[in-house]
């Protein structure tokens, strides 16, 4: 029973950050039909522009430890803004439309800030470590649970309630899905659709970021080939919740992350391949995915 | 043609999955002249070809030209998805890993040279055929996209079994197989002879080339490149798109894996990294859309262009190590070409020399 | 005044050359009816009216400005609402945020408006929570409608509003549309030729892509010949 316990909050946790990658990705995908390869790569970004703030701040030994983590944090957000607008605004926007060369190009942006974070931070992995306030466990009857996964948990649990209560109540949020079903009619209704899109963009990079930058000290180091296999995960999880749907990313990946943690106690190199059956036995009853709207 | 979307209210979702350069028409309507112009140049190359390691003793530049041409084929079997059907996979080192492990395995633990090499071969049609035809079969008959993402999947999981299965593979670290190659494969095949292994990859790259030219000015390839312009005309006139686009890709698979055979033979070493990873289905790709998507001779150019240039910016890395970064500038070049000559090297001269002759034409 | 102006429009779809010189005038306060076969650019023509297309030639005027090479949202706010012909109601979305998605601003005037439009649709304010998904033909048609008219809307593109409604839905319909056309123009791609001559003031005759006849309603409905002609039927 502990076991299990245990085995689900780290699902839990590793799912909910999973999340925070998938969410961006499937409104990115919903919205403009962009199956954005370059996600990972940006989440990696993230994650390194982050920690090297982090780091370079002071880190987790001194005094204002705990502060330093969420400037750290605030440095991989400010980083997404910057990279989410830049891509968006000279690539992707470049040829949308058109599935082929909007794959294409995201694979070149891939390629180009995954080697500039080899450039910049070079092609070894760096440690880090979780600030001072979220070190350690604490009990919950005979379970021991860590900190740093409840605060994962209540972080992204926070960010996707924000997330779905935006889309629900705010105009943004309702032209955001609208647009996810038809993006040529809420133009005729008068919206600028571009500005939505880069938004959306900017959006999804920074939710990435963020997560890239907490997925460091989850895992005890960033490293060049975290982005790649995040992302293959991270498809997976929009595949299974249906483009466009932040629920269904939410979903998914609680699931995906339930099957890591559980593999990774029983036989971590079969956790690819059960994701993948998840995923081919999802697409093959509902090819929209679990939330998504048949189109 | 439409190729960057403006700041027009023009449908973003709705548009044409393809609007990829067409492929190069075969000049039926050229005068005999330069018909047989054309040919000559073409003896004249194979010729100078043949002639290379005559003429060359330097052992790596040999073993670089071997590897452009293998690269070359490929190359050209991604064309056969990216070029001329219209799907983008992540996946296809996959096959070109099976191929290269196949013959590696072979190799050591099959005695007889002969024997083990035309078992490689077996294995490597058998397994890419029926695994082009489960990936095809659950991942085509989904959102275009989808395509990409599954292929990603399935080679992801290939990676992980060559690093997991230890006994058989050697894990990451891979293991080399030079000692136990053949030196007299058919009793005249050295293959720890560079000069042969060149022989063997130029006339494999031909025998490639001339299949693959046939099949696209097939009916089949015809009616595949029709699907890759117009889907839906296509599906309207009852044809079967699926399985049109699962005949393409078992034929871009074997292909590959055959490729894959050929390039363990020239590198006598296998690992995960070097022919099974993502980053070789990447270079592969950045090959085909360098040299010209859609174009029988693009991937031919884009992996001589890949190869040389990465062998000399390797070569730099000892000047500054920025080069060590050498894919970034590869990045940066794809990146352009998609945005500016989506036609890549091959096709963009294509339709430069296709208007001069227009142009050429109606001053007449 | 003339509220819309259309001369020697061509427009190209893909390799397609659908429109091969439409001239048409929509005069203020007027209902305007496009006819023709199926197939002959009726739709065509009020999808390049809301700049669909990229790639068209010649000149559309809107109060006497020009709406070529404008991206669609900045032509549908000066001022001119869409009904498309399949009404692309968001399914996911309930009839209040359809209508919430098409106000340009959210102030007492837009609110008034969409009182008014409620009151001449009430079965809208039935289904006011109900998904956009969920709601019959008539009732989407009737959403569809509303949320063009939502904010100052001077003209009003509707194609073809009868077409799969049931004869009381059109009925319903119809009767709206007359309240409607006492403060918007519209010009309306219709089939149902009964629709369009009890509405219709002047008409449009598109055939492969050109207008090839216009005039008064009357002239129309007294002229068998051209009926039969263009429309098919007598």
């Amino acid at each position: 029973m502990e076991l299990h316990l245990t085995l689900v909050f780290n699902g839990l946790a590793t799912g909910m950050l999973i999340f925070l990658l998938a969410a961006g990705l499937s409104l990115i995908f919903g919205l403009m039909s962009v199956l954005n390869f370059a996600h990972g790569a940006l989440f990696m970004f993230g994650a390194y522009m982050g920690t090297w703030v982090y780091i370079l701040i002071g880190g987790w030994d001194s005094p204002w430890g705990n502060v330093n983590f969420f400037i750290g944090m605030g440095a991989a957000a400010l980083i997404g803004v910057i990279l989410g607008y830049v891509v968006e605004r000279f690539t992707v926007r470049q040829v949308y439309g058109n599935h082929l060369r909007q794959i294409l190009i995201t694979t070149g942006v891939m390629l180009v800030v995954g080697e500039l974070v080899k450039v910049f931070w070079g092609p070894n992995l760096i440690r880090v470590v979780q600030p001072e306030f979220l070190t350690g466990n604490f009990m919950v009857g005979d379970v021991r649970l860590t900190y740093y996964r409840l605060f994962i948990i209540i972080f992204s649990t926070t960010i996707l309630v924000l997330l779905l209560f935006m889309l629900k109540k705010s105009k943004l949020g309702i032209v955001v899905r609208a647009g996810v079903e038809n993006s040529d009619m809420i133009q005729a209704l008068g919206v600028n659709v571009r500005k939505v899109f880069t938004l959306v963009f900017v959006f999804g990079t920074v939710l990435a970021c963020i997560g890239g930058y907490m997925w460091g000290p989850y895992q005890g180091q960033v490293n060049p080939g975290m982005g790649l296999d995040l992302m293959l995960i991270a498809f997976i999880v929009v595949a299974i919740g249906g483009l466009g749907s932040v629920a269904g990313s939410a979903v998914a990946a609680v699931l995906v992350g339930l099957s890591e943690a559980y593999m990774a106690y029983y036989f971590p190199p079969g956790s690819l391949a059960v994701n993948m059956l998840i995923m081919a036995t999802v697409l093959l009853i509902k090819p929209t995915g679990i939330f998504g709207a048949g189109r | 043609m439409k190729t960057t979307a403006k700041e027009t209210g023009t449908s973003y979702t709705n548009g044409n999955t393809n609007v990829l350069p067409e492929p190069e028409r075969k000049g039926r309507l050229l005068d005999l002249k330069s018909l047989t112009g054309k040919r000559v140049t073409w003896i004249i190359i194979l010729l100078l070809l043949f002639a290379v390691p005559l003429l060359i003793t330097k052992n790596s530049y040999l073993f670089l030209l071997t590897n452009i041409f293998i690269w070359s084929v490929f190359a050209m079997s991604y064309n056969l998805l990216l070029g001329y059907t219209g799907i983008i996979s992540f996946g296809h080192a996959m096959f070109f890993g099976i191929g290269a492990y196949s013959l590696a395995l072979t190799a050591r633990h099959v005695p007889s040279g002969e024997f083990g090499f035309l078992l490689a071969i077996l294995l490597t049609v058998g397994i890419c055929f029926v695994l082009s035809l489960i990936v095809g079969l659950l991942s085509l008959r989904l959102r275009d996209t989808f395509y990409a993402l599954i292929t990603l999947a399935v080679a992801t999981i290939f990676v992980i079994i060559a690093e997991q299965w230890r006994s058989m593979t050697m894990g990451n670290d891979g293991f080399n197989f030079t000692a136990t190659l053949s030196r007299d494969l058919f009793g005249f095949i050295n293959l720890l002879d560079r000069r042969h292994v060149y022989y063997i990859a130029l006339i494999f790259l031909i025998a490639m080339f001339l299949v693959l030219k046939r099949f696209i000015h097939s009916p089949v390839g015809r009616t595949l490149q029709a699907i890759r312009d117009n889907e839906e005309r296509v599906a309207s006139l009852g044809f079967s798109v699926l399985n049109y686009k699962l005949i393409s890709n078992v034929v871009a698979g074997v292909m590959a894996g055959l490729a894959g055979v050929v390039y363990a033979i020239s590198i006598r070493f296998v690992s995960p990294a070097s022919v099974l990873g993502v980053e070789k289905t990447i270079d592969v790709l950045l090959m085909t859309v360098i040299g010209g998507v859609g174009t029988l001779l693009g991937p031919i150019i884009g992996a001589g262009v890949v190869e040389v240039s990465s062998h000399y910016l390797m070569g730099l890395a000892n000047i500054h190590p920025i080069f060590e970064r050498w894919v970034i500038m590869f990045g940066v070049v794809f990146i352009l070409i998609i945005l500016f000559f989506p036609a890549g090297i091959v096709g963009t001269i294509n339709q430069k020399y296709k208007s001069k002759k227009r142009k050429g034409k109606s001053h007449e | 005044m003339t509220m819309l102006k259309i001369n020697g429009l061509h427009t190209h779809i893909e390799q397609f050359h659908i429109l091969q010189g439409v001239d048409l005038e929509v005069p203020e306060g007027s209902v305007t009816v496009v006819l023709g076969r199926n197939g002959a650019g009726k739709t065509t023509t009020i999808r390049s009216i809301m700049g669909f297309y990229p790639n068209m030639k010649g000149e559309i005027l809107f109060k006497e400005e020009s709406l070529m090479n404008s991206p669609t949202y900045t032509i549908a706010k000066k001022g001119i609402g869409y009904v498309p012909e399949d009404q692309d109601i968001f399914a996911g979305l309930t009839v209040e945020e359809n209508m919430r998605v098409a106000m340009r601003k959210e102030d007492d005037k837009t609110f008034e408006r969409q009182e008014w439009l409620l009151g001449l649709f009430p079965d809208l304010k039935t289904a006011w929570k109900r998904k956009g998904g969920h709601l019959s033909g008539g009732q989407k048609q009737m959403l569809s409608i509303a949320r063009a008219l939502v904010n100052e809307t001077p003209l009003l593109l509707i194609d073809e509003p009868s077409k799969g409604l049931a004869p009381i839905m059109v009925e319903k319909v119809m009767e709206a549309m007359n309240v409607i056309r006492e403060t918007t123009t519209i010009l309306l791609v219709e089939q149902n030729f009964m629709m369009a001559s009890q509405l219709g003031d002047y008409f449009y005759m598109i055939d492969e892509g050109r207008t090839v006849f216009d005039g008064s309603m009357q002239l129309l409905l007294d002229d068998e010949g051209l009926r039969k002609k263009y429309l098919g039927i007598a």
